[in-house]
């Protein structure tokens, strides 16, 4: 059976967000994601706050990346996490945004490098070993913790690109595929299956996810207009290959980047089409969302993410996701 | 439902700052045992309410033909 994850972006207070988590655990979410940015509240003071108030949702930052966070500090949150909510931790680990990591002076050096080698470095961290790494990114020389780690903990790759996502399917537990439309999905999952493959592993064996930016709304106009603002960050960040393919004027994403490097909302919000919004968000009535989750499905996903904005009213978003899709795909 | 109501307008406020910490910790203890419908519980949002959106709240009980409660704040605050 499919799972159901769910993504918050710790912008609000963190009571707030951990009301949605409770609410999201009692109505069939079975993974919570907390976003890693600097510029945002922190990523694990929201997810100590979210073991404490939960009982059985799996839980770890979607994503978390190396650059910013040393992955022996993200192999320490991680596995304290783990003392405080036994075998409910997950770790989302992906290449980070370029946007983000150039504002704060950070070069996304070799990404693939960057991930598989601290990835290596935090499992074997967890695993209470001494480690001593010689990467082409990361080298550690004897890090060891100095308290007893609870063992493994199951590691995503959040990847988006051909190269990562085949590297996600060859050394992660997980994939947290960065795709909303059938088409992008199926694609990254035949990558996956290679990387999969690639290491002589079967592909139930790992949990592939599609992390889509969602909204759902019993009015469509109120669905939609709560997905155009995330709808235009995406379009400005997408490569013109991946605009060509779903039939999107280059020429109007550009318009739209411009608009936004502006702070001109109005004008970026004005120029995002329903075509945009079908290929980069899951957004609709309830059942046209449950149609689109079921299309997804065919493609080989083990979990949905429901991911940010969620819905206009993200209490009511997730009454109606927990009401009227999730028990759709219990039957 | 009253409840469902006051959490609304709690969490659409921006005026977070204006929440006691303590008073949210409230919240979330009584939402995670599913007491926010409780007297209690029901007492924690309306204090809540009141803090962030004083109008709104107001609105909220009229709304809920629950004009008589949003009388005796008044009063209370007056007071």
């Amino acid at each position: 059976m499919v799972k159901f994850g769910i993504e918050f972006v710790p912008r609000e207070t963190y009571w707030k967000i951990i009301y949605y988590v409770i609410q999201a655990e009692r109505g069939g979410f079975t993974n919570l994601w907390i976003t890693d940015h600097f510029n945002n509240r922190n990523v694990y003071a929201t997810l100590t706050a979210a073991a404490i108030y939960t009982r059985s949702i799996a839980f770890g930052p979607g994503v978390t990346n190396p650059y910013m966070v040393n992955p022996v500090f993200t192999a320490q949150a991680i596995a304290t996490l783990d003392e405080l909510a036994p075998r409910r931790v997950v770790l989302g680990i992906g290449a980070g945004d370029k946007t983000t990591l150039d504002s704060v002076g950070v070069e996304m050096q070799k990404p693939l490098a960057a991930i598989q080698e601290s990835i290596d470095i935090i499992r074997k961290m967890i695993s209470g070993e001494t480690v001593a790494y010689d990467g082409e990114v990361f080298k550690t020389a004897g890090a060891k913790f100095l308290f007893k780690t609870r063992g493994s903990i199951p590691v995503y790759v959040g990847a988006q690109g051909p190269k990562m996502l085949a590297l996600a399917g060859k050394i992660g537990d997980g994939v947290l595929i960065n795709a909303c439309h059938p088409k992008d999905v199926k694609y990254a999952v035949s990558c996956v299956k290679e990387g999969v493959a690639a290491a002589g592993k079967k592909f139930d064996q790992i949990d592939v996810a599609a992390y889509t930016s969602f909204s759902v709304h019993e009015d469509i106009k109120k669905a939609n207009k709560a997905a155009v603002p995330v709808v235009s960050f995406i379009v400005a960040g997408s490569p013109p290959q991946l605009l060509e393919r779903h039939g999107i004027d280059v020429k109007k994403a550009e318009e739209i980047k411009e608009a936004l490097k502006a702070n001109d909302w109005g004008r970026a919000f004005s120029g995002v089409t329903p075509e945009m919004i079908s290929a980069f968000s899951v957004c609709g009535t309830p059942n046209t969302c449950t149609e689109r989750v079921a299309e997804l499905l065919k493609s080989g996903i083990s979990q949905f993410v429901v991911g940010s904005p969620i819905g206009a009213n993200v209490r009511e978003a997730i009454n109606l996701i927990s009401g009227k899709i999730i028990p759709h795909f219990e039957k | 439902m009253l409840s469902d109501k006051l959490i609304d307008v709690i969490l659409a406020s921006k005026n977070d700052d204006k929440l006691p910490s303590q008073l949210a910790k409230t919240i979330l203890h009584h939402w995670q045992n599913d007491n926010l419908k409780s007297e209690s519980g029901l007492a924690t949002l309306l204090e809540s309410a009141v803090l962030v959106e004083l109008e709104k709240t107001f609105s909220a009980l009229n709304e809920l033909q629950m004009s008589d409660v949003a009388e005796q704040i008044k009063q209370k605050l007056a007071s």
